[in-house]
């Protein structure tokens, strides 16, 4: 059922596999014989905050399933919420998956299996995502989130450091976006916490809370393990492009 | 030939772009004593002292309204013919010209724009969405409106690759020439139209940017195409954006209740 879900992926698998060709990424600290070392420690700025910045990629398991560290009664759905995800189970819903028509959303967009890019800026961090080749905003001017931003797909997001940790929040999230594969539904008051943690220059994760009252009893936290990609870069992943799936996918 | 009919993806978002995101003051911008953002001032500076290119760019209205009022959306001469300032139009070659021809009297339904495809790199500064360049040490990130897509330019000194995959965004390098960034950029995929009209690229053309921010509202780039196979000489056009300032870009999915596909007709 989930290959069926994520059919556009599996169609550019391959192209995973083949990234680019060898570019020596600056600052990459090397082993003697020119390899680079993962394990070194986390690169950090002239105010001694980790930097962030590279070729990331996530364990494939939480674009399938969110929740796949927890047991499964240990999430605390609303009612509605469980019988909803209940309907998706079957796969007959797959079709009302956004993504499954090219549109991403939050929190699946960070989960894809295809790299993605961090890249801070003063004021702002951008990920450049290989995936749907799209990209999310994250705004570390100092804002606050607005009030009642207008809906959109990754909604709108501020980052800020604590500690050694980057904590981003968002909301504003279009509620018709899958939270994975699985059909984990969300309602418009979903608030999502990611809180960055680089461990060292090759491993980082992302402590994802959802606090979505609406849809689940009280917020509930998975660890998402991320590896970095060195000495790559980011392919064009143009999800349209030749899509003939979308109009044989069958069910409600 | 309506522009409504050549948009049709555009235009059902229309009215998003007059709603753009909330009113947030912009960092650093020079303001005039009413708090107006003063865009007439000299080009801000990164700390190695280049021009910044940071910003939100629109289009230049250069195009006056059609009879019965403007579309909510300003869409430039560009946007329909890349050549249209140039005297004679674009050097097509004979079947360049043809297939430009051919496209036109088809109501341009094959134009991958219509299709919710990605426009390429020429038709990302002339479509009347908003683009965002984010201007970093080693790499310059445009970030687009339309189908939230982003283009990277290498500025880290990187040679351009020999034999690229060919992509809609192809691969481009940057180097600064003074106060001009100038930018290279091969390795597209065939099929990439440059304007509505139908001008193609072919996956042997090369493009070339010369961008330089002339005052803090106002970017000028000279874009140059050389692509023999479609073209019989190199041409180079100018384009203009201004600032848009104290907003920011939202999310414009163009599949997104997208039902317009299979009613497109040809004439």
């Amino acid at each position: 059922m989930f290959a069926r879900i994520i059919f556009v992926s599996a169609l550019f698998a391959a192209s995973s596999s083949a990234q680019w060709f060898d570019i020596k990424v600056a600052g990459t600290p090397r082993l003697p014989d020119g390899r680079p070392n993962l394990s070194a420690p986390v690169p950090r700025d002239s105010k001694g905050k980790p930097i962030l910045d590279g070729v990331w990629q996530m364990n494939g398991k939480y674009l399938q399933n969110l929740a796949a560290d927890m047991k499964p009664e240990d999430v605390p759905y609303q009612p509605w919420a469980k019988q909803l995800f209940d309907a998706r189970q079957n796969g007959a819903l797959g079709k009302t998956d956004p993504a499954a028509r090219c549109i991403p959303g939050m929190p699946k967009l960070d989960a894809l299996p295809y790299p993605f890019k961090i890249i801070q800026s003063p004021g702002m961090t951008m990920m450049l995502f290989e995936g749907f080749t799209t990209f999310r905003q994250i705004f570390t001017d100092g804002r606050e989130l607005p009030k009642d931003p207008n809906p959109t797909w990754f909604g709108y997001s501020v980052g800020k450091w604590e500690g050694d940790d980057w904590v981003v929040n968002t909301i504003g999230i279009k509620e018709s976006t899958w939270m994975d594969n699985a059909g984990r539904p969300h309602s418009d008051a979903l608030h999502l916490i990611e809180r960055f943690q680089r461990h060292d220059f090759g491993h980082m994760d992302i402590l994802l809370t959802i606090d979505d009252p609406k849809a689940y009893t009280k917020p509930w936290t998975v660890k998402e393990d991320l590896r970095l990609i060195p000495d790559t870069e980011l392919l064009e992943y143009v999800c349209v492009e030749n899509e003939k799936d979308y109009g044989h996918l069958v069910g409600k | 030939m309506s522009v409504n009919k050549i948009t049709a993806g555009l235009i059902l978002v229309a009215g998003m772009v007059s709603a753009q995101w909330v009113n947030y003051p912009s960092a650093g911008i020079p303001r005039t004593k009413d708090g107006k953002p003063n865009l007439s001032g000299p080009a801000p500076r990164t700390k190695d002292g280049k021009p910044d290119l940071t910003g939100i760019w629109d289009v230049l209205h250069n195009r006056p309204c059609p009879p019965g009022g403007c579309d909510d959306m300003f869409i430039p001469q560009e946007f329909l013919n890349i050549g249209w300032s140039l005297k004679g139009g674009l050097p097509y070659q004979p079947w360049a010209a043809a297939i430009v021809k051919q496209r036109m009297s088809e109501n341009r339904v094959t134009d991958p724009n219509a299709h919710c495809l990605p426009t390429g790199i020429v038709r990302m500064y002339t479509t009347p969405l908003y683009r965002k360049i984010v201007q970093t040490p080693g790499l310059v990130v445009i970030l687009y409106e339309r189908e939230a897509m982003y283009r990277q330019i290498f500025t880290d000194g990187r040679p351009l690759p020999e034999d690229p995959q060919p992509s809609w965004v192809g691969y481009s390098t940057g180097k600064w020439e003074g106060d001009t960034l100038v930018i290279q950029s091969s390795g597209f995929r065939d099929g990439i139209w440059l304007d509505s009209n139908g001008s193609p690229l072919t996956e042997s053309g090369k493009i070339t940017e010369r961008i330089r921010r002339v005052n803090f509202g106002t970017l000028e780039i000279e874009l140059t195409v050389n692509d023999p196979k479609a073209y019989t000489s190199p041409w180079t056009v100018k384009l203009t954006q201004l600032l848009k300032a104290d907003t920011d870009l939202l999310d414009y999915y163009c599949v997104e209740n997208e039902k317009d596909g299979p009613h497109l007709v040809a004439k």
